[in-house]
């Protein structure tokens, strides 16, 4: 936990550090390491009741697309609200439709779900269609470190959110459904109402991530947006990291997106190979992720 | 009239390759109960075996058929043994990240060593068509679907009479008691892994006739067969067969029937899937 | 007193001469790992070992991937102005791509020189930035060039298309334009989307079938041409001409039989016979040891030996003075002649080639050749094309 904290408030000063002809740089990649660890904060929400999603990608894009459409109107934080609004309504049909499905199908289940949105985002007019659509700068560009602090805060926002679930009552009704399904209804556990809870809450986030990452790119296409390579690292960092934690996503979002950019610079071509081989030795060497390097040192404690 | 019979042909022959792909993978996950994401990728590997042959020695695909197939056993079976072994035991999640990093290690690597582009071979029969009536199909589409056929058939049999084929649909069903009978479960899960590897290189070798051989080819394939084999119900070896060809026909209306429907494909087949699945889960008490 | 006299003099010549070669850090930005990506560096690199052996000017690279995607574009942008500092990128391949940098590049404010996006919403978003160089034509070009085709098609007795294009935004674009264009000359027209890599036309094409199109027109990637070819043939549509507009063909599709009598539309072939090109062409294969046929690798070229002569004139490193040199260059390219022209809507001031570089060709007897427009034609078009 104090390591999550160490982190974020690295994150709150980094604009402030002496990082001399790099700073620019650092920002803008710390931006996006910040959006995927979010999505990776929320995606373990969901996944501490069992439910192994593959439909954050097109949380995530809804949210984008819901926040890029209203802000001319409403603004930024109301935009970004309404992005992650969209995404919990969306979560809370797709949760209601999969109530029964577990494991392999609820997560193909949710892939299918995600294609069908992208297709349809694909083909409405309104959405700018394959083209894409322009989307404006947070705060209409007022502020420079404006789209940094919005990112800075989503990751807090995800972390204090796992961090308050992991210490409340519903965290031990939420392993119980994980654990099994059938034994927490025999404790008294309203099974729907937890998955339920859960799935609109890691959508929210999910949303309001996708609409940060919207006004940093200021461009919005179906098949980046909903890309399933997202929905996939969302799955791949709290593996890395350290699952049902939240030092786990946050530390493996920070560790994995900052190793992508500086093996990309580095090695240029092929770096995704040294990438893919690092994550079959991760989970051959480290196979709780992370965090057991830590856990061993204090014992069970999860942060 | 014609014209429904012709989509109906145009479906089922289509469902020849998916259904390869999905048994290959339905092999894997059902038997040695693991999520195979690098499954695309061992069919990219037999595309590229294809293509590389006939480029250089002048083999027609069809002979490499069989030498992809032993290839990608090979693949598979030292890919089990050094990689997948060791995370049997843990949780399937782990084992998800695992294969997804094989799979991203073995596209890029392709990648790195072939570059990007779409290659084709050129074979003579490639464009040749088989007329009954007012009904044509192509000849490569249609070999494709008997070798699916012929090569399913065979499975089946293999699984349905011979003692092997028992002992792996037993690991499939319990994976403790084989063992308890003295079967060994281990060389099992060997056995199920390669030959899992071996048709989805098959697979790869028709799709470079079909399609083209390239570092993703293997990708949208891999996805599809995903659906079809949960749609089947894990661990459904039978299954397989029904979902590819319902997901196929699925396809083949909507793409001639609905005007536009090029562009809904994928989303009928994701929301085909998605019905069944829920429907299937509310029907069951 | 003239012994001195003799090495001052030689000194200062030698200042001069030193003096005399300008050093230019230019940052690359592109896709490297795709196959039109690696081409255009290819390029850029050959076009600099040419200017930089003309000793007069010295460019220095600075390659950084842009991986395809803004997520990693941007930054790497953000790193090649603020840690490597460059005045000058050379970049801009993918429309996408494009756009999302056009934010970063209006607040680092480099001289940009555009190889690629020709969406015509790229310039839209660079309508009000000046140091912006758009070498490729945009997609309104493209589009004109092709119904240049069309007309010449029309007045060889083609009445009906059928356009087949992919459903993203590189086949969707200009859609509404080409049905409304070919529709006013004279044609009808049917048009289906499909999804790009399926490989499965087989539907649409039976329902074409009772449509008849004379021409089929195809928008999609390198992926769909075989599947396309093959499928044609099996449905038994047989159209006057298959002709085909992805940004590149697959890797041995010329040997294949089933390419004959495909045509296609693109800016530049091996075997165009300016001299220019060929020269090009000798250069590429010396240094690379095979022929591209990709037309982002010229491309390139020319605007790094473009670049080279706009900093010669300009003696400087001053990235305005450079830019005020390279609005007047003029030469000759494997494309034909180049010069800086405001676009046509007027959106942006520098804009380098236009439909004229873009040509038809069709596959013959296993190789490409041009054959329209008809003075750059090798080879008559075969139409109807046997298939």
């Amino acid at each position: 936990m104090i390591l999550a904290g160490v982190l974020l408030l690295v994150a709150l000063v980094l604009p402030g550090l002496p990082l001399g002809q790099w700073r620019a740089f650092m920002l803008d990649a710390a931006q996006f390491a910040f959006l995927i660890s979010g999505l990776a904060l929320a995606w373990d929400l969901l996944a501490r009741t069992g439910q192994l999603s593959l439909a954050h990608g097109a949380f995530f894009g809804l949210g984008a697309y819901a926040a890029a459409l209203s802000a001319p109107a409403l603004g930024t934080i109301p935009a970004l609200l309404l992005g992650g609004a969209t995404a919990s309504l969306s979560s809370l049909l797709l949760g209601l439709a999969t109530l029964r499905l577990q494991g392999m199908y609820f997560a193909i289940a949710t892939l299918a779900f995600s294609e069908v949105m992208r297709t349809l985002v694909l083909k409405s007019q309104f959405t700018g269609g394959s083209i894409g659509l322009p989307v404006q700068p947070a705060f209409a560009g007022a502020y420079p470190l404006g789209g940094y602090y919005l990112a800075v805060a989503l990751l807090i926002i995800c972390t204090l959110v796992s961090l308050l679930l992991s210490r409340s009552r519903l965290h031990y009704a939420m392993a119980a459904t994980r654990q099994g399904e059938a034994v927490a209804r025999v404790l008294g556990v309203s099974v729907v109402r937890v998955k339920l809870v859960t799935f609109t809450i890691s959508a929210f986030l999910a949303g309001l991530a996708g609409g940060v990452y919207a006004m940093k790119t200021l461009f919005l296409s179906p098949y980046d947006a909903f890309g399933l390579g997202r929905a996939v690292e969302a799955l791949v960092i709290p593996i890395f990291g350290g699952l049902y934690t939240t030092t786990g996503p946050l530390l493996g979002g920070l560790i994995i997106v900052s190793l992508e950019t500086w093996l990309r610079l580095r090695i240029g071509e092929g770096y995704l190979v040294v990438y893919g081989v690092i994550l079959v030795l991760t989970i051959l060497f480290l196979p709780k992720g992370l965090m057991s390097l830590f856990a061993r040192q204090k014992g069970a404690r999860h942060a | 009239m014609e014209l429904l019979l012709q989509t109906l042909i145009n479906g089922i022959l289509a469902a020849g390759i998916y259904a390869l792909v999905a048994s290959g993978l339905a092999l894997a996950v059902g038997v040695v109960g693991i999520v195979n994401f690098a499954h695309g990728e061992f069919s990219m590997i037999g595309a590229f075996v294809s293509y590389l042959l006939f480029v250089s020695a002048g083999i027609d695909p069809l002979i490499s058929l069989g030498l992809a197939a032993l290839v990608l056993f090979s693949v598979g079976a030292i890919t089990y043994y050094g990689l997948i072994r060791p995370v049997l035991a843990a949780p399937e999640l782990n084992q998800m990240l695992l294969t997804f990093g094989i799979s991203v290690a073995l596209q890029n690597i392709a990648l790195l060593v072939f570059g990007a582009d779409t290659r084709v071979v050129s074979t003579s029969y490639q464009g040749s068509t088989i007329a009954l009536g007012s009904i044509s199909f192509g000849v490569p589409p249609f070999a494709a679907f008997v070798l699916s056929v012929a090569l399913l058939g065979a499975l089946y049999w293999f699984l349905g009479k011979t003692r092997l084929g028992f002992a792996v649909r037993a690991v499939a069903q319990n994976r403790l008691a084989p063992g308890l009978l003295g079967i060994e479960t281990q060389q099992i899960y060997l056995l199920a892994f390669g030959l899992s590897a071996a048709l989805a290189g098959v697979a790869g070798v028709m799709l470079s006739v079909m399609l083209y051989a390239s570092p993703t080819v293997g990708f949208a394939y891999t996805l599809k067969a995903f659906a079809i084999i949960v749609m089947a119900g894990l661990g459904n070896l039978r299954g397989v067969v029904p979902a590819a060809i319902i997901l196929a026909l699925a396809e083949a209306v909507v793409s001639t029937y609905v005007p536009g429907g090029g562009g809904w494909v994928e989303a009928v087949f994701f929301l085909v899937i998605f019905v069944a699945l829920t429907w299937r889960s509310w029907r069951v008490r | 007193m003239k012994k001195v006299l003799v090495v001052l003099l030689a000194v200062l010549g030698l200042a001069g001469l030193a003096l005399a070669q300008t050093t230019v850090r230019v940052g690359v930005l592109l896709p490297i790992s795709t196959v039109a990506g690696k081409a255009a560096l290819n390029g850029v690199q050959l076009g600099v070992d040419q200017v930089n052996a003309g000793g007069k000017v010295k460019i220095e690279l600075v390659v950084v991937d842009d991986g395809n995607a803004p997520a990693a574009a941007v930054p790497a942008l953000t790193k090649l102005m603020t840690v490597d500092r460059v005045d000058i990128v050379i970049g801009g391949l993918a429309s996408g791509v494009t756009f999302a940098l056009s934010g970063p590049v209006k607040q680092y404010n480099p001289l940009f020189l555009c190889i690629g996006a020709a969406s015509s919403v790229v310039e839209q978003a660079f309508s009000d930035y000046g140091r912006f160089f758009h070498y490729h034509p945009w997609d309104y070009h493209n589009v004109a060039a092709a119904l240049g085709f069309f007309k010449a098609l029309y007045d060889e007795g083609a009445r009906r298309v059928a356009i087949l294009y992919e459903d993203g935004p590189f086949g969707s674009a200009g859609i509404q334009t080409y049905r409304q264009q070919l529709q006013n000359q004279g044609y009808t027209v049917q048009a289906e989307p499909f999804k790009s890599g399926s490989g499965s036309f087989t539907a649409i094409l039976t329902r074409f079938k009772s449509f008849r199109p004379d021409i089929l027109y195809w928008i999609g990637y390198d992926v769909d041409a075989l599947p396309i070819a093959a499928q044609t043939r099996q449905v038994g549509l047989e159209p006057k001409l298959i002709y085909g507009a992805p940004p590149a063909w697959p890797l041995g599709f010329e040997k294949n039989s089933l390419s004959n009598d495909v045509a296609g539309m693109t800016a530049w072939l091996p075997s165009v016979s300016n001299s220019e090109s060929r020269r090009f062409v000798t250069l590429y294969r010396r240094k690379y040891g095979e022929v591209t046929d990709e037309y982002m690798a010229p491309m390139g070229y020319v605007i790094a030996l473009s670049l080279g002569r706009a900093v010669e004139a300009a003696n400087s490193t001053d990235k305005d003075r450079i830019a005020a040199e390279l609005a007047k260059v003029q030469m000759d390219t494997p494309f034909g002649p180049l010069a800086f022209k405001p676009s046509d809507t007027g959106r942006t001031r520098f804009q380098g080639f236009n439909q004229s570089i873009w040509l038809q060709f069709q596959y013959l007897e296993g190789s490409r050749r041009p054959v329209f427009p008809a003075n750059r034609a090798a080879r008559p078009l075969r139409f109807p094309g046997n298939y």
